[in-house]
């Protein structure tokens, strides 16, 4: 690569909850963290529990919201702040630029297995067909039985929901890729899945940030590590 | 209090806004019904309105869809023609702006529907009143809404009465949706359901909103609605609004005292 692009520019945020109703609490994370995400990265974040992985994959997202700083993501090609954005523009740029796998698939009442995994390609313009294709081809990968393919997810095991959640992310892998934990109730083969996909996602172009307890898919996903501990707040 | 957030350079803005509210506030002699209340919503977004009883909301809701005109502030609606301000137009053109370009979902079924006529009735009236005259495909399409909101069509020729609540606002949803509304406004859409047949209509609605690329304002204190079904969210106490945002946002990490109590009331099954 010649020159780089980057992807994520993260400048100096902070964050803190403030619980106000448990006598006005403040809880801090961490203070004046910055870093960027160059076009083809998978940072992987690194640290023990509790120090705010998730809290920074989730504010990456837009989903929590900073105490200070701002958070540039490549939007089309433009650097855009999510944290001064406005909603509408924020759900655009999920729409067509961040992915979030989280490790817990969010259950729609009464939608198929096959429908959930289509959904993000019929969004994206994918004729019927090739969207039903793709998505039992995913859906056979990640060894979900064909028999469940057109039941709703909400009775399955917690494994069965994550593959779920891991094909309706892969199907059609986002420019960027923020990953909380995808393999935490896997077994060995369907891990396996989960770190090709993650490789193929990258070939396709997709930038990664992501969150793996598993020591080896950690070592065989990431291009570089962010210590968390260096900017635990004091 | 406003929602309305610091245009960025990024929001030299491709569309306009389908519903525009400004500083709308509603008093009923000294008592507040809500206040300042101001925010724009596009086509295709769907805002959810959320609080407790007496927080101001179907207020709000009422003055939105022109049920109820505000003490201050304006509510201009897009049209064809370019924005109007509801309440500038004669009651006459309200009125067929109401039935045409939104519609409104009331909580409960028998304040939107028409007890006494059929439901192929129901619905078809709805076409009339835009002025189709064509009695088979009026009927057609009654009996093509029905099925889409899950009513067996043999069923278009029985009255409200004889259908279950969760039937009845099925058939509210159909009579509001077939004359194809940019906009809808739903009160407590699921209020007076039981929770299976809740989730039912939840997804019906979900599917419809994305399918129609419907605008919707939804008024509900059902966290769990509001967290399926909307984009944005602004969450009213006393007549204000205390904090608005993205629906995720807002839900898993709110900032408002009041906000933190409503979120963490919520009991997880």
């Amino acid at each position: 690569m010649s020159t780089m692009t980057t992807m994520i520019n993260v400048d100096g945020i902070s964050k803190a909850f403030t619980l106000h109703n448990q006598g006005g609490v403040r809880l801090p994370v961490f203070t004046d963290v910055s870093f960027k995400v160059e076009a083809g990265e998978a940072l992987v974040l690194a640290g023990p529990s509790g120090i705010g992985k998730s809290s920074l994959l989730r504010l990456l997202y837009g989903n929590y919201r900073p105490t200070a700083g701002r958070i540039e993501i490549n939007h089309s090609g433009r650097l855009l702040d999510i944290v001064s954005a406005t909603p509408r523009r924020v759900l655009e740029v999920r729409r067509r630029t961040l992915g979030f796998v989280s490790q817990f698939l969010r259950v729609i009442p009464r939608v198929s297995t096959i429908d959930i995994v289509r959904d993000p390609l019929l969004a994206r313009g994918v004729d019927g067909a090739t969207a039903t294709k793709r998505a039992s081809d995913i859906l056979a990968r990640l060894n979900l039985p064909e028999r469940l393919w057109q039941l709703a997810p909400a009775t399955f095991s917690g494994g069965e929901q994550q593959r779920v959640n891991i094909a309706r992310s892969f199907v059609e892998p986002a420019p960027i890729l923020l990953i909380d934990e995808p393999t935490a109730s896997l077994d060995t083969a369907n891990r396996d899945v989960v770190v090709e996909l993650i490789a193929e996602a990258r070939k396709q172009g997709s930038t990664i940030v992501g969150i793996f307890h598993d020591d080896a898919v950690r070592a065989r996903v990431a291009t570089r590590h962010l210590a968390m501990s260096d900017f635990k707040s004091s | 209090m406003t929602i309305a957030q610091p245009a960025s350079s990024f929001d030299a803005d491709d569309t306009a806004p389908l519903l525009r509210a400004t500083d709308v506030s509603r008093f009923y002699g000294d008592r507040v019904g809500c206040a300042g209340v101001t925010f724009d919503l596009w086509p295709g977004e769907v805002l959810g309105v959320v609080g407790e009883s007496g927080s101001g909301k179907s207020t709000l809701l009422r003055c939105l869809a022109g049920l109820d005109p505000p003490t201050g502030g304006r509510i201009v609606f897009e049209v064809p023609a370019g924005p109007v301000d509801i309440y500038s137009l004669s009651e006459q053109d309200r009125r067929r702006l109401m039935r045409t370009a939104w519609g409104i979902v009331h909580q409960n079924p028998r304040d939107g529907l028409r007890m006494d006529i059929t439901a192929g009735g129901n619905v078809g009236e709805r076409l009339m009143d835009r002025g189709d005259r064509h009695y088979g495909r009026i009927r057609a399409a009654a009996s093509d809404w029905l099925g889409r909101v899950e009513i067996d069509p043999a069923r278009i020729d029985d009255r409200p009465r004889d259908f279950s609540g969760g039937m009845q606002q099925r058939l509210q949803i159909a009579r509001v949706l077939v004359s194809e509304p940019r906009l809808v406004f739903m009160d407590e859409p699921t209020g007076g359901l039981d929770v299976s047949v809740q989730a039912k209509l939840l997804d019906l609605l979900r599917v419809l909103v994305r399918d129609l690329g419907l605008a919707a304002v939804i008024v509900t204190h059902d966290l769990a609605v509001a967290r399926l079904l909307t984009d944005r969210l602004m969450v009213m106490k006393d007549g204000a609004v205390i904090e608005s945002g993205l629906t995720d946002q807002v839900l898993d990490d709110p900032q408002a005292a009041y906000t933190q109590l409503l979120t963490s009331a919520v009991l997880t099954v």
